[in-house]
């Protein structure tokens, strides 16, 4: 199951300086707080390389001068004149914060990281005013600004490079910069008071519309201040294009939409204020709308997904064939193949509405829940090696549990997220013994369940969200209360028993105040917890209320992206306004539904797979070849391992002895990843001692071609004298009925008459023997992309 | 040479100013483009985690003691270079390579600094320590595109597995390292799924390939823009079946037909072994080969574990190099060993840690670079005198990578298309270290 990636390095573990927990702090890199070691002297250049981090220029890799050398000398913009413009006088916040982020003086290498460079420590990209505002004026005894002599200041005279500064020179003398900088020393340093305006907006003119391909635009960006006031501030900001191949943006504000169709998102970055500018890029041929209207229709996900095509001048693919559809649906739906016997029943079957028939068969089937389970096992499991294989297996029989109950998902996270007990008894307290701290399982949590990804606003404001350091205390708060005990972790065995419980009090504090917070919902409000009581309780009450959308579509997207090769958003568990989803209506209404239905996936999964949508044909036309988001055809997909590994099984009739399991038990029944299999490691399974353990890889490569011909497991299971082609071979079958067989039991369809003919024609050959022939077609089978990807 | 710069000029003229500087920079490394030389393969030994650049190519006597460290330099054969004490046969060959000792970086941890170094681009977005990303082509995976590969052998090879950042990004998965494993000093060492199985002859292979084209008649969408995974399928499996039928790939991995001698000269560890199959492989004409060389995260017991691990280090990139000039193959080989970044001056003892390391340090690191008709018996470059940055001829990745791109026949400045149609430029600086021309 795609999502939650998790960054946990054994080897780095210990090393970070990060506040609370410096253990198991997540690494983000944008800053040095998450390289803690590369203090130091930076090279000048190296402080603007990363300065433009999140610029496009660096995005756009057409820019022929991103090297370091170039960079220092093509970005050094003057942030602004605004102070002049605005006949205010200079303020701190408004004015000097500003040109101490457009160049880069308190960016990730030099003095924005957290022990900050020589002695002079800035918030990363501006975060903490209060800081900035100390740092330059009151510190190291107020010697970084003279006010008797301010040009003299050490911080102009370092910026200009008159005295030896490690980041090289900043700014020119008598730069409008420069002169802001004088005069703000000049006056004082003038901070902003309460009656002062405080930036409340930023925002982009003009209002988005559809482009046309190759079509240029000037943005404008715009602070709004809270005396209505108002700058252009297009100059200082920062952009980013979430699919620059379709609509590029310039370090000025100009955007420039790509030769193909799609939909992009602009994202322009001031003072810790975020705006957006989404756009369309439509086919240029309109298509008749005759043709969406004549579209077959089952529920509300046919009415969306065409309204989508129909503004992007893109028509959906044809449906595809009852033995396409069958295949994806066994496979979707119970992660395997349907037997010869399956196949040939639905395919024989006359009925008119055999296929929700099959759908609803299909979700009552066993096998269900352990394919189910075996993809959330992926965003769950732990590394065995740390938190204990017993752990590993009690979790793992938990969510199978759930998923054979069919549990209600809300019901689900709660199990997971109000845990408590024996990690020996029940299984959903193992993720808590892994992430032992409140802001270890609280970026879990969030991105997990909510698709709002919290790692960076740990250390300094999102750089791409409203989220800071309060917003992540306070809401680690949640998990405050958590206690624990009996034996806690001893890598790599770690096999002892240990208790989760609830504390009757417990506190996260803010790392720079020190002060205790009161837990409070993300983009909510504190929520005050009573001695006693277990403040993750307030916690899923919150999630899983209709207050908070993005629980429910963070749920169905998941979901929508195991059938579909791709969520509505993506990457899954990413949900945030600078990047949208490709069918925004779409999910909302695929949310309400999953809220209106409780929360059964069961019930999800068949609205989905009742949708012609999901039985479109892989195959595209002259309109969607280039569609990858919009769902206008099926979307081919490699088999996940275990089903592959399940599905030759199967096939050759033979079983796959697992060590340590009982006979019998299949590659989707497997509870770790410690199992040894080549087949399933080769298809990439994900591997706990990979970082983040839960990827897994969607590709095909050469290894994975050769395995298949070659690896001496396979080829005995083709030969196997009990397998499915000595029994074949042996019978009394004609060479027809044989073909015939082989591929119901492969393909899971029936040969056509060219393919029989050609086959069986093999049999008639004088030095076939008959035996050797069976295997080799078998093998030509499992050797073919018909049988290695969901089509 | 008179009409191609006339035909830039004129290009120039009629585009405007912007594009002069463009095409300046191209005709620049269009010149240092080794024209009549024969492309150079490339053995690139990946010290994974960031080898310290003190105790290996860059000693620093003279510093005080929390920086300087517990070992000693030694002089090499080349007047005036000193190089670790423990790395002996690496001094009696300098004339041989190349030291840099002035590249440098930002991206202070493991995946960004291994994505930088091992591409020639920075991470396009905040990069995790632990990370495995990919924004932009490998070096060995531009070379497998633009190098022709030796019959039935890939043209990029990782032993024993990927590095981090190894990938081919847009040039697509096949272009990806065929991965090696196991262990080649194992005596019952072979290349594992590369053999037919037991009981299959090569007639039954044959006849079993032509089955499977009665077989396989899953319809392809070749366009690209579609974007159709099976298409990808084809070329692995066209790819597995040259390995496995071609005699000469068979061939290049038998390591057991190399000598005792030779074999012991390596040093009979994996590393060694590997570094051995390497040189094989490179003979056989495969263009680039990474030696995955991991551990060199050294921020404890620094000391301790150099002691013991340079030495045989040492051994098998010394032997490495001289196998291959005995053979005649260093003026077109490259052997060139680096990590993603060098480590901080001042050593330090992590909290829980009973012995001290250095930690991670982007702003200084030392690559050797041997071979290729490298001049050799070199310094380029110099940090300060405590080895806290390079402050002599300050260099970045890109100009590495352009290095080896253009003694690979590869043009460093070359336009790729991403399958969406984007152009990217091969490296956005590309700009050789000409002292290694």
């Amino acid at each position: 199951m795609q999502g939650l990636s998790r960054k946990r390095d054994p080897k780095t573990r210990g090393l970070s300086p990060h506040f609370l927990s410096p253990r198991f702090a997540k690494k983000c890199g944008v800053c040095p707080r998450c390289s803690p070691k590369n203090a130091g002297t930076v090279p000048a250049f190296l402080a603007i390389f990363l300065a433009l981090l999140f610029s496009p220029k660096i995005a756009l890799a057409e820019e022929p001068n991103t090297s370091p050398a170039n960079a220092a000398t093509t970005n050094t913009s003057a942030a602004h004149a605004s102070a002049a413009a605005t006949a205010q006088p200079t303020k701190f916040e408004l004015d000097i914060q500003p040109i101490l982020t457009a160049r880069g003086c308190n960016s990730g290498p030099c003095h924005g990281k957290s022990r900050g460079q020589n002695g002079f420590a800035l918030s990363l990209l501006g975060f903490d005013s209060d800081m900035d505002f100390r740092s330059i004026v009151t510190d190291a005894r107020g010697r970084r600004v003279t006010p008797a002599a301010p040009a003299d200041s050490l911080l102009l005279q370092k910026a200009t490079a008159n005295l030896p500064h490690g980041g090289g020179k900043k700014l020119e003398i008598d730069s409008p910069d420069y002169q802001t900088l004088l005069q703000w020393i000049q006056s004082g340093f003038p901070r902003t008071s309460d009656s002062d305006p405080t930036l409340t907006q930023v925002s982009i003119s003009p209002a988005p519309k559809p482009l046309a391909p190759g079509e240029e635009l000037n943005l404008k960006v715009t602070a709004t201040y809270s005396d209505g006031s108002a700058r252009d501030v297009t100059l200082t900001s920062a952009y980013q294009s979430n699919e620059p191949a379709v609509l590029a943006v310039k370090p000025d504000g100009k955007i420039r939409a790509g030769s193909l169709p799609g939909e992009a998102t602009i994202m322009a970055r001031y003072m810790g204020n975020i705006a957006t500018w989404s756009s369309a890029i439509p086919r240029p041929d309109p298509v008749d709308p005759k043709i969406y209207a004549q579209l077959p229709r089952k529920n509300f996900i046919d009415d969306l997904v065409y309204e989508r095509l129909s503004q992007l001048n893109i028509v959906p693919s044809k449906p595809a064939s009852d033995s396409q559809f069958l295949r994806r649906a066994y496979i979707d739906v119970i992660g395997r193949q349907p037997s010869r016997e399956e196949t040939r029943s639905f395919l024989q079957d006359p009925n008119p509405n055999k296929r929700y028939a099959l759908i609803d068969a299909l979700l009552e089937r066993p096998e269900y829940a352990d394919n189910w389970a075996n993809k959330w096992a992926d965003l769950l499991r732990p590394n065995p090696y740390r938190v204990g294989i017993k752990a590993v297996l009690s979790l793992d029989t938990w969510i199978r549990d759930a998923f054979r109950q069919n549990i209600p998902y809300d019901q689900f996270v709660r199990g997971i997220l109000t845990a408590r007990g024996s990690n020996w008894k029940n299984g959903a307290v193992t993720i808590f013994r892994d992430r032992r701290e409140p802001e270890e399982i609280v970026t879990m949590v969030s991105q997990l369940f909510l698709g709002i990804r919290m790692d960076c606003a740990k250390c300094h404001q999102h750089p791409f969200e409203v989220y800071g350091q309060h917003d992540f205390y306070s809401f680690a708060a949640f998990f405050s209360r958590v206690g624990f005990k009996g034996t806690g972790l001893s890598p790599p065995i770690s096999g002892g028993e240990e208790t989760v419980l609830v504390k009757s009090s417990g506190e996260v504090r803010h790392p720079l105040t020190g002060k205790a917070l009161t837990p409070k919902t993300l983009r909510g409000s504190e929520v005050p917890i009573a001695e006693g009581q277990d403040p993750r309780e307030k916690l899923v009450e919150w999630m899983i209320s209709e207050s908070n959308p993005t629980f429910a579509q963070v749920a169905v997207n998941r979901v929508w992206a195991e059938l579909f090769g791709i969520g509505i958003v993506d990457p899954v568990d990413d949900l945030r306004a600078t990047n949208p989803p490709s069918n925004p209506k779409l999910l909302d209404q695929l949310a309400a539904h999953f809220r209106t239905i409780g929360f059964n996936q069961k019930e999800l999964l068949r609205t989905i797979l009742q949708s012609h949508v999901y039985s479109l044909s892989s195959e595209p036309n002259e309109t969607n070849r280039g569609d990858h988001r919009n769902f206008s055809r099926h979307y081919r997909q490699r088999l996940r391992a275990e089903v592959l590994a399940d599905a030759i099984c199967d096939i050759t009739e033979t079983t796959q002895a697992y060590a340590g399991t009982p006979n019998g038990t299949r590659a989707m029944q497997l509870w770790t990843v410690r199992t040894e299999s080549e087949l399933l490691d080769a298809f990439g399974r994900p591997d706990p001692n990979q970082d983040p353990p839960c990827e897994r890889i969607p590709e095909s490569t050469v290894v994975q071609a050769l395995h298949l011909m070659n690896a001496p497991a396979i080829a005995s299971k083709i030969t196997d004298e009990n397998g499915l082609a000595k029994r074949l071979a042996s019978s009394e079958m004609t060479p027809s009925q044989i073909v015939e067989d082989l591929y119901l039991a492969s393909f899971s369809r029936f040969p056509d008459p060219n393919e029989l003919s050609d086959l069986v024609s093999e049999f008639g050959k004088p030095n076939n023997d008959r035996r050797k022939l069976v295997e080799d077609i078998l093998w030509s089978m499992l050797n073919s992309p018909e049988f290695t990807h969901k089509d | 040479m008179l009409r191609r710069n006339l035909l830039q000029l004129g290009v120039a003229g009629l585009a405007g100013g912007s594009f002069a500087n463009l095409l300046q920079l191209r005709q620049a490394s269009a010149a240092s483009m080794p024209s009549n030389k024969k492309p150079a393969s490339c053995i690139l030994i990946w010290m994974d985690g960031g080898p310290t650049h003190f105790e290996t190519f860059d000693p620093k006597p003279e510093a005080p003691v929390e920086i300087r460290g517990e070992f000693q330099p030694i002089n090499t054969n080349v007047q005036g270079i000193q190089i670790c004490e423990h790395l002996p046969q690496l001094a009696s060959i300098a004339h041989k390579y190349a030291i840099v000792r002035s590249v440098c970086h930002n991206q202070g941890n493991h995946g960004a600094g291994n994505h930088y170094m091992m591409t020639g681009a920075p991470p396009r977005i905040p990069v995790g320590c632990g990370a495995f990303v990919s924004f932009h082509p490998s070096l060995g995976s531009v070379a497998a595109k633009e190098r022709p590969a030796p019959h039935g052998l890939p043209p990029y090879f990782s032993m024993p597995s990927m590095s981090r950042s190894g990938g081919p990004n847009f040039l697509g998965a096949k272009y990806a390292p065929f991965v090696v494993g196991g262990d080649p000093s194992n005596k019952h060492f072979r290349v594992r799924d590369v053999e037919l199985p037991s009981g299959i002859s090569d007639d039954r292979f044959a006849s079993r390939r032509d089955l499977r084209h009665l077989v396989d008649r899953l319809p392809r969408f070749s366009d690209p823009a579609t974007a159709d995974p099976v298409v990808a399928v084809d070329e692995f499996v066209q790819q597995g079946i040259e390995l496995i039928t071609t005699p000469d790939a068979q061939k290049a991995f038998d390591i057991h037909s190399e000598s005792d001698a030779t074999r012991d000269a390596y040093g009979r560890n994996s590393f060694g072994q590997r570094a051995l199959l390497a040189r094989r492989l490179v003979e056989a004409g495969v263009p680039f080969v990474t030696l995955y060389d991991g551990g060199w995260d050294h921020h404890s017991d620094l000391f301790g574990a150099l002691k013991t691990r340079l030495p045989s280090w040492d051994q098998t990139v010394a032997a490495l190099i001289n196998d291959l000039d005995q053979r005649g193959l260093l003026e077109t080989t490259m052997v060139i060993a680096l990590g993603e970044f060098g480590r901080t001056p001042k050593i330090s003892t992590l909290p829980g840690q009973a012995k001290a390391g250095r930690d991670h340090w982007a702003n200084a690191m030392s690559i050797l670079f041997a071979g290729g008709s490298t001049p050799g018996g070199q310094v380029i470059g110099a940090t300060d005198r405590q080895g806290h940055s390079a402050c002599e001829r300050i260099l970045a990745p890109e100009n590495f990578v352009s290095t080896v791109y253009l003694k690979m026949g590869i043009d460093p400045d070359k336009v790729y298309y991403t399958p969406s149609g984007r152009p990217t430029h091969l490296v956005s600086d590309p700009t050789p270290i000409k002292e290694l021309m």
